[in-house]
């Protein structure tokens, strides 16, 4: 019984006593026909599966233009108050892809010194960062209040309250022609510091920024 | 289970079934009457109810308070009552995720041949616990206020004072909704648990000349309301310190 | 229960000679006898009946209660929605600008409209109802037990399906409820770690809410979720004619006086 073990292991299907097998053969023609046949169907398979998955994943990686729009003068704005304004933030869906956005002065008693040429004026988005929600801005409290699940941010958009995860996002703004334009949006982490745009929902302090990646054709400036 | 609980449950199960009935039309004439009630049910709920059809999605609104439908009203209440930051994935995957999988895997941990239910105790009383959970949860998703609208009953001393009062009450009332009080602060049916205190009684607690005070000077984190305009912050105080 | 490939043809599809003093049955005959040989001709080249047969006159056991008929209600409220949401689909275009006054138009002025609309949309919601009043009932009465685990899986897998029915299904009358509402939804799936915000990107296509959402939804909706629901209740149906309805937990079976003699 060894012997014959022995003999069955040997790699030349001729050893194995394999009715019509050819000197130097090592594979049975059954066997041979088992794995055309598992080959070809997963190339089968895989020739629609794979470009369908490419094709629903392929938003990950489409690049969006860069814009800036005009929202109203330099005078509009004062460092006390949010002054809501609505802009196109996603182009080509019509009244669906407009969004308001808080604009204020820079203040340096509350944010302190001017950062760089985006930090004139600070724009605060309305999408809640616990899940996106519409935020107002109520004047009398200074505060912004998410009616979804109870979230209140501060006056800076810090987090005051609720269960949201990190201040709300802002977007880059500028000064031309004495116009405040307002750009690409960018999240921030509880110092205010400037990240890539995060969904809602994804803290950025600690490890968060590496658990919740940003897309990799989304950067901030 | 074991090898001989099976084969005794196959055993037993044979016979109950030789001595049942054909599927059709028996068990079939009971699907086709429940069928026939399912049927019903949506159509008279499609003619009572009809299709009701809101305003156009608007992204740029800051004043609409999103809820969703009343089967997820469960998943709702459980995001609105985790509070702290640091549990958000918790409360949107983590618990659900280990419920589904709990659910899938049921009838791997659950191998005892016992089936009825009232012999199952732990099993039975779960289940209940379950659905009592999911039912309160409901409940409260459910009658979850809007945080922009106090929706208390005007005291009864309020109204019998009428004039006066009675419009600076009702005054003070769309003031104290509309300067985010209820993101902290809980009125009756509206509002948070927190961090804030209660205020559906702060009348009882607190005279109008301490509720002035506290209102421009609070503890921290709440803000001062020094800067409404002093009209609006006398109907403020009315409202609050007739809350009793 | 053993199904029989080559099935003979029922005794009620077999032709029988006429009794003696019975009239001719003339032209209603006729339309039988060309019945009766069009399902023969099926049947012998597809042996069809015998399927219908192993499936249609299996036994119940005793005590089958008005509780076994939920399944069978949860598939006739996903056969409503199915239909129902052919039609809607007529009317309905999935495009963010277009979505809401397509909705609006069948709400407000297509014939009966309204009421095919309330249809789906109160039909969801019974199919939900009794989806969980299924399971509930499958819980209490041990019915996941040996043999049928796998078709409590089964099961299972269809009640998140039908949630992402829920889910999707909720965007595409695109009011301001079922947008706030998405956007809450797709969030939530963005705060898994490392693959919450590549889910993300896929349900809305992009970054943000954009021009193929919407109609990443509705294929989602239209074809891939209810496929698979149709799929899965196949599956599901075939494991429990199969398997065998379970009796009520309370029922014994009333052993024969022989056998409890052997017992004995």
């Amino acid at each position: 019984m060894a012997k014959d073990r022995r003999q069955k292991k040997s790699k030349y299907t001729a050893d194995r006593n394999i009715p019509g097998a050819f000197e130097g053969e090592t594979v049975t023609r059954r066997r041979f026909m088992t794995t055309t046949t598992h080959a070809a169907g997963a190339i089968a398979a895989s020739a629609f599966a794979l470009p369908a998955l490419g094709f629903a994943i392929g938003p990950v990686f489409e690049k969006r233009e860069r814009r800036w729009e005009a929202v109203g003068p330099t005078t509009d704005f004062t460092p006390d108050t949010y002054v809501p304004k609505v802009f196109t933030e996603t182009y080509g869906i019509g009244d669906v892809g407009k969004t308001t956005v808080y604009v204020r002065q820079h203040n340096p008693e509350i944010d302190g010194p001017q950062k760089d040429e985006y930090d004139a004026y600070i724009a605060i988005s309305t999408k809640c960062m616990h899940l996106g929600c519409p935020v107002r801005f109520v004047p009398a409290s200074e505060r912004f209040i998410c009616p979804c699940h109870g979230g209140v941010y501060d006056f800076q958009g810090k987090v005051d309250g609720g269960p949201p995860v990190r201040p709300l996002d802002r977007f880059y703004t500028r000064v031309r022609d004495g116009q405040v334009e307002i750009g690409p949006r960018y999240s921030v982490n509880s110092e205010l510091r400037r990240f890539s745009p995060r969904y809602p929902g994804e803290p950025l302090d600690g490890i968060g920024q590496y658990l919740y990646p940003s897309r990799p054709t989304a950067r901030k400036l | 289970m074991n090898r001989q609980q099976k084969e005794e449950y196959l055993r037993e199960y044979a016979i109950l079934k030789a001595q049942g009935k054909p599927f059709f039309p028996y068990a079939v004439a009971k699907d086709a009457i429940m069928a026939v009630i399912v049927m019903a049910v949506i159509i008279t709920m499609s003619i009572v109810l009809g299709a009701e059809l809101g305003p156009k999605a608007d992204p740029t609104t800051t004043t609409y308070v999103p809820r969703p439908e009343w089967y997820f009203y469960f998943l709702f209440e459980l995001l609105r009552i985790i509070k702290p930051d640091y549990l958000v994935p918790l409360a949107t995957l983590g618990i659900p995720t280990i419920c589904l999988i709990l659910l899938f895997l049921l009838p791997f941990f659950d191998r005892g041949p016992e089936r009825r239910p009232e012999k199952r105790p732990l099993a039975t009383s779960f289940g209940i616990f379950v659905i009592a959970a999911m039912a309160y949860l409901t409940y409260l998703g459910a009658s979850a206020g809007s945080p922009t609208e106090i929706e208390l009953e005007t005291p009864k001393a309020v109204r019998s004072q009428g004039g006066e009062v009675l419009a600076q009450f009702e005054a003070g009332r769309a003031v104290a909704a509309q300067s985010g009080c209820l993101a902290c602060h809980k009125f009756g049916e509206n509002g948070n648990d927190g961090p804030g205190p209660e205020l559906t009684h702060i009348g009882e607690r607190m005279y109008p000349e301490s509720i002035r005070r506290t209102l421009i000077n609070p503890t921290s984190p709440m803000p001062s309301f020094k800067d409404l305009p002093e009209d609006k912050f006398n109907d403020l105080v009315v409202f609050l310190s007739n809350l009793k | 229960m053993k199904l029989k490939l080559s099935a003979p043809i029922p005794a009620g599809l077999k032709p029988q000679p006429r009794r003696p003093g019975e009239k001719d049955p003339g032209a209603a005959g006729a339309a039988k006898e060309a019945g009766i040989s069009a399902v023969d001709w099926l049947d012998e080249r597809t042996s069809l009946s015998g399927a219908a047969r192993w499936m249609m006159f299996r036994k119940v056991p005793k005590g089958t209660n008005w509780f076994y008929t939920l399944g069978s209600a949860t598939m006739i409220a996903f056969l409503s929605q199915a239909v129902t949401g052919v039609f809607l689909a007529m009317y309905y275009r999935p495009s963010a600008a277009e979505a809401y006054e397509s909705v609006r138009y069948i709400t407000n002025e297509a014939f009966l409209g309204e009421f095919v609309r309330g249809m789906h949309k109160w039909g969801s919601t019974v199919m939900v109802i009794l989806v969980f009043l299924h399971m509930g009932r499958t819980y209490f009465f041990g019915a996941y037990k040996y043999p049928r685990e796998l078709n409590w899986v089964v099961g299972a897998v269809l009640l998140v399906l039908t949630m992402l029915m829920s889910f999707t299904g909720y965007l595409l009358p695109f009011d301001q409820k079922s947008y706030w509402a998405t956007i809450v939804g797709v969030n939530i799936n963005g705060t898994g770690p490392l693959v919450g915000p590549y889910l993300n990107d896929f349900l809305l296509a992009g970054p943000d809410f954009g021009a193929t959402t919407l109609s990443r939804f509705y294929a989602i909706h239209m074809m891939l979720v209810p496929g698979l629901i149709a799929a899965l209740i196949g599956a599901h149906l075939y494991l429990v004619a199969k398997l065998g309805t379970t009796a009520p937990p309370w029922l014994k079976a009333e052993k024969d006086p022989e056998l409890r003699k052997e017992s004995a």
